[in-house]
């Protein structure tokens, strides 16, 4: 064994066929697993210009070679696909324990094409899989689904992924969700699912994961261990979990307010990490083999759930002119059962309410107003009334009504929670992020607000162009696996090389780990040319190009487009226009640009 | 700009913690302190009144631990003149112990 569990379940839903493969070896060597073997499944074997929803779209539900192996943090899993919300090469990434699961089910991941006659699931257990009907879980939500599966089929250690009415109705801001409140949540995978009609994949099982060198992992799980353990990043996640950033990101001036008009939100201690734990925490939980347990388990109105994060914090907070947290945990909750991507859903919230604020229409939301917040998400979830307008993200609904420009989003997602105009390599980061509007494919705060791994001035853009690839190939090896990118907190790239020499029992250096990452961006930017995207693409809403920030340190800031993105094109080794040069595709060992329009 | 009994220019600053600090020092105070006070000065006069606080901030050496972060007035210390960046009447001055999320 060398982590891999070294079968692939390929199930063709149309057919009703499922053909079990060998994990491919040159595969291993090229990609690891997770995030490298979606992109390059769905690369090689789909044209990029067919129609996401349509039956030919590939969806792939991945495992790394760590996940499961004890390892700390060893616990994802990532889902690919071609985006229907913007066409890329998505990949999104969950944790919580359904990764391990699928490889003790026998299975490194799945491959999904075509679509199922019926409401369908996927069974894996102990090697095998079936395709299953699911008629008594379609129109569930995710929680009604995950219960009543695990009970339905007697296994209490079953773990469920699930789309919720969100991805039946095949909306744009579906995602897919696990463990009840763990989501893969952005770029409308859940639609993808909906398509083709498939509602769970339920993996239970007991096969044995290991790796190629089990004395050499235990230790270095000893000292992965330790590394985490004192890292005051991380102890700082556990007490207060991801929205301890609500106070650091707002006191840097950069926590966007009202759709991004401003970055003075009024109450930013009412929605804390801190106030979250003196006021609506039950109790932190870690996803498999965690350590850090950044995860809340909060308390509102007698119902306790995982939840809420950062990001749905601020969505549903400050980036509405809302301070009731355990209003915006209810929201956060709700997207989870419906199966909605919490950020995409509060953006386009966001948006809906500054074109009403500014007249462009004349019904929906409106900032500070949470009074109808859990109907409206509802309505979203189940494409009803004015949250209808709302289920493809604030894009379309802004183009719908003549004014894109209050959707405040990159290549048609959402954007994140921080605000750009005073973060130049952040910015950048969002700018070129290969799958749209996103924080974690180069997490820039890191060195610009925390100083992890040192401490970089956000305000400089000299020497950020180098900062954002580098950040973006080590998180996408670090995606492909298996391990949750907060391990980054507290280990660099030798660490990760460590790690995946001793499961996998090849020596790879971390300059191959930043190699394969490069090629696995590589893959996902030749899928989003042939697609269509270009460099004009690669750009910030024009609100943070041009209407500088009006307080704070950063006031007076925009993001400086250029000369940034030059130099990361240059860093790239791409031309002027942003396409990856023949001599930089034969570097990586890849096609160039034409192969990929031969498919469509 | 204010002087205290000895005729001796003195200033106001806030000084907000967050997370776990607030164990050792109120999350908001208003410190009265001389002009010219530094970053450092300030800090070593919170860590001389709050037990606890010295060990959260500084490592055995006496520099800062690497994580910690000290915003004035939104701008990291780390960026201006570090622990002798000089203080002025009204700075917000906001200290965070290692954090951060995602």
């Amino acid at each position: 064994m060398d982590g891999y569990t070294n079968k692939i379940a390929w199930v063709d839903l149309g057919k009703g066929k499922i053909s079990i493969q060998e994990t491919d070896a040159e595969m291993k060597r090229q990609y690891i697993g997770g995030r490298g073997f979606g992109a390059h499944i769905i690369s090689s074997r789909m044209g990029p210009r067919i129609d996401p929803r349509d039956l030919a779209n590939l969806i792939t539900f991945m495992t790394g070679p760590t996940t499961g192996t004890g390892i700390p943090l060893g616990n994802r899993y990532e889902v690919c696909t071609k985006s229907p919300l913007n066409g890329t090469l998505m990949s999104a990434n969950s944790g919580g324990v359904f990764g391990w699961k699928m490889k003790k089910a026998g299975f490194d991941g799945v491959v999904v094409s075509g679509k199922a006659k019926k409401p369908s699931y996927l069974y894996l257990d102990n090697g095998k899989a079936e395709i299953r009907d699911a008629a008594d879980y379609w129109g569930k939500t995710t929680y009604e689904t995950t219960d009543r599966l695990k009970e339905d089929l007697g296994d209490k250690k079953a773990r469920v992924l699930c789309i919720g009415p969100a991805g039946e109705n095949k909306d744009l801001l579906a995602c897919v969700i696990n463990d009840r409140d763990r989501a893969a949540g952005r770029g409308g995978s859940g639609a993808v699912m909906g398509a083709k009609n498939l509602k769970v994949i339920v993996a239970t099982g007991d096969m044995p994961i290991k790796p190629a060198n089990p004395e050499r992992l235990d230790a270095v799980k000893e000292r992965v261990r330790t590394k985490i353990q004192e890292n005051g990043i991380c102890d700082a996640l556990h007490l207060y979990g991801t929205s301890v950033l609500v106070n650091i990101i707002n006191e840097n001036g950069i926590l966007p307010s009202r759709n991004f008009q401003d970055c003075n939100f009024p109450n930013p201690e009412n929605v804390s990490g801190e106030r979250m734990r003196e006021t609506i925490l039950k109790k932190e939980r870690g996803c498999y083999a965690c350590i850090v347990k950044c995860s809340r388990v909060c308390e509102v109105e007698g119902e306790t759930n995982e939840g809420p994060e950062y990001e749905g914090v601020w969505g549903f907070g400050p980036n509405l002119g809302i301070d009731d947290l355990p209003l915006i945990t209810q929201a956060n909750w709700l997207c989870n059962k419906l199966g909605l991507d919490n950020i995409g859903t509060a953006g386009s919230i966001a948006c809906a309410m500054e074109m009403r604020e500014k007249g462009y229409i004349s019904e929906g939301p409106t900032f500070g107003d949470g009074t109808g917040l859990l109907e409206l998400v509802n309505q979203i979830g189940h494409r009803e009334g004015f949250g209808a307008e709302l289920t493809d993200g604030s894009y379309r609904f802004a183009v719908k009504y003549g004014h894109p420009e209050f959707s405040m989003s990159v290549k048609m997602q959402d954007l994140p929670a921080y605000d750009p105009r005073g973060l130049q390599g952040h910015g950048l980061a969002y700018a070129t992020s290969v799958r749209g509007g996103d924080h974690v494919y180069g997490y820039m705060i890191s060195p610009e607000i925390l100083g992890t791994p040192e401490k970089l001035d956000p305000y400089a853009t000299e020497g950020k162009a180098l900062w954002v690839k580098i950040f973006q190939d080590l998180t996408a090896s670090i995606d492909a696996s298996g391990l949750c990118l907060f391990t980054s907190f507290a280990l660099n790239a030798d660490d990760y090389a460590d790690i995946m020499s001793a499961t996998t029992g090849t020596e790879i250096s971390a300059a191959d780990l930043l190699k394969i990452g490069e090629r696995i961006w590589n893959v996902q930017k030749l899928f989003n040319l042939a697609v269509g995207y270009t460099k004009a693409d690669d750009t910030l809403p024009d609100r943070l190009l041009t209407e500088p920030l009006q307080d704070g340190a950063p006031k007076g800031r925009v993001w400086e487009r250029q000369p940034l993105l030059d130099e990361y094109y240059a860093e790239r080794g791409w031309d002027n226009e942003g396409v990856p040069t023949p001599e930089k595709l034969k570097e990586l060992g890849l096609g160039e640009p034409g192969i990929m329009h031969a498919h469509t | 700009m204010q002087e205290d009994e000895n005729g001796a220019e003195i200033m106001k600053v806030t000084v907000k913690t967050f997370a776990t600090l607030r164990q050792f020092i109120d999350k908001e105070s208003q410190v009265t302190i001389d002009t010219g006070t530094t970053v450092g000065e300030l800090l070593n006069m919170l860590t001389a009144t709050h037990p606890g606080l010295k060990n959260e901030l500084f490592d055995e050496t006496g520099e800062l631990h690497k994580y910690v972060n000290i915003l004035k007035n939104g701008r990291n210390i780390h960026f201006l003149d570090k622990l002798r960046t000089v203080l002025e009447e009204n700075d917000l001055i906001a200290i965070f112990p290692p954090s951060g999320g995602g």
